[in-house]
């Protein structure tokens, strides 16, 4: 610890001003996840990527018996997705860690399902209620 | 560099290498991939407070390649390389502007950069903004697990630091390099 530069004030300085910005982030932070758990209205749609390309689209209110398909990717890994109403998962894949099984199954567009080894995500878009025409 | 000092920054990989494989059989807290302790960042944080930066660099880089070959695949490799390089160069700047001080803030700085590493990567490898949506979890698992690995090497450092001393303090250690 031999820093010429002791001038105990400067770091002690910094460290405050680290600590006021580190608080602010993690307010903000708690902020976006809490604005995030607040708007599950409206129609929800699940789109699936691999890769970076849309590869499936499921609109979720429209199942009504629970249904799975599997998902292949490179190197021969898969994903088996299963579907249920308003809701859809991945129940089993052959990735290392199956982080993306422990994610259960997701219901609003909050966090999109990740595989990482895989490439796949799945993301559910919340479409707003404007209808073209209102009927009475 | 002087074969006491290799040896001793050996240990501290083995050691590094030891905890990461214990943290990696724990089964994952929160399900958010790459929400995690980062309990082998200890290992960092003693080094680069007590040895040279390229030092810790060095141990990090042969900790993430063994752990690689141990365990991971080829893509986990990324991440880690992504992740380690991004905390470690957040570390060094904050510890150094810091002057070795407060250590669980620079551990802090190193797990926020740590997860945007990874992040960034994960977006560019898939491609998906979506992935996006993890950073507010990201930011604030780093904060938490960067406190706490913070406070880990701290306490590590009271204790093991004499240690340390002791083995460093052989008449030829003289400067690295």
């Amino acid at each position: 610890m031999n820093l010429t530069d002791t001038n105990p004030k400067r770091y002690q300085k910094t460290a405050l001003l680290l600590i006021i910005a580190l608080s602010i982030l993690a307010l903000c932070c708690l902020l976006w996840i809490w604005q995030g758990t607040n708007d599950n209205s409206g129609k929800l749609t699940a789109d699936i990527y691999q890769n970076g390309r849309l590869i499936q689209s499921i609109s979720l209110d429209s199942v009504e018996e629970p249904y799975t398909f599997t998902v292949t990717g490179d190197n021969d890994c898969r994903n088996e997705i299963e579907v249920r109403p308003g809701s859809i998962g991945i129940i089993s894949a052959d990735c290392p860690d199956k982080l993306c099984v422990h994610q259960g199954f997701i219901d609003t567009s909050l966090l999109p399902i990740t595989c990482l080894p895989n490439h796949l995500v799945i993301q559910i878009r919340t479409e707003d209620i404007t209808p073209d025409i209102i009927t009475y | 560099m002087s074969i006491r000092k290799l040896t001793t920054l050996a240990m501290f990989t083995t050691l590094a290498l030891i905890i990461f494989t214990i943290e990696n059989a724990i089964p994952p807290l929160v399900p958010i991939p790459g929400a995690k302790l980062g309990l082998a960042n200890i290992i960092t944080l003693v080094i680069l407070q007590s040895f040279p930066p390229k030092d810790a660099f060095f141990v990090l880089l042969t900790r993430i390649l063994l752990s690689t070959l141990l365990f991971g695949q080829a893509m986990s490799l990324l991440y880690s390389l992504a992740g380690g390089i991004c905390c470690f160069i957040a570390m060094y700047l904050v510890n150094r502007l810091l002057q070795r001080h407060f250590l669980y803030l620079t551990s802090i700085i190193g797990a926020l950069f740590h997860n945007l590493g990874q992040l960034l990567v994960a977006y560019l490898l898939t491609s998906v903004p979506g992935v996006l949506a993890y950073l507010p979890f990201l930011l604030l698992s780093g904060i938490l697990t960067g406190l706490f690995t913070g406070l880990c090497a701290q306490f590590t450092l009271k204790y093991l630091l004499p240690l340390t001393a002791r083995l460093q303090s052989s008449p030829k250690e003289g400067d690295d390099n």
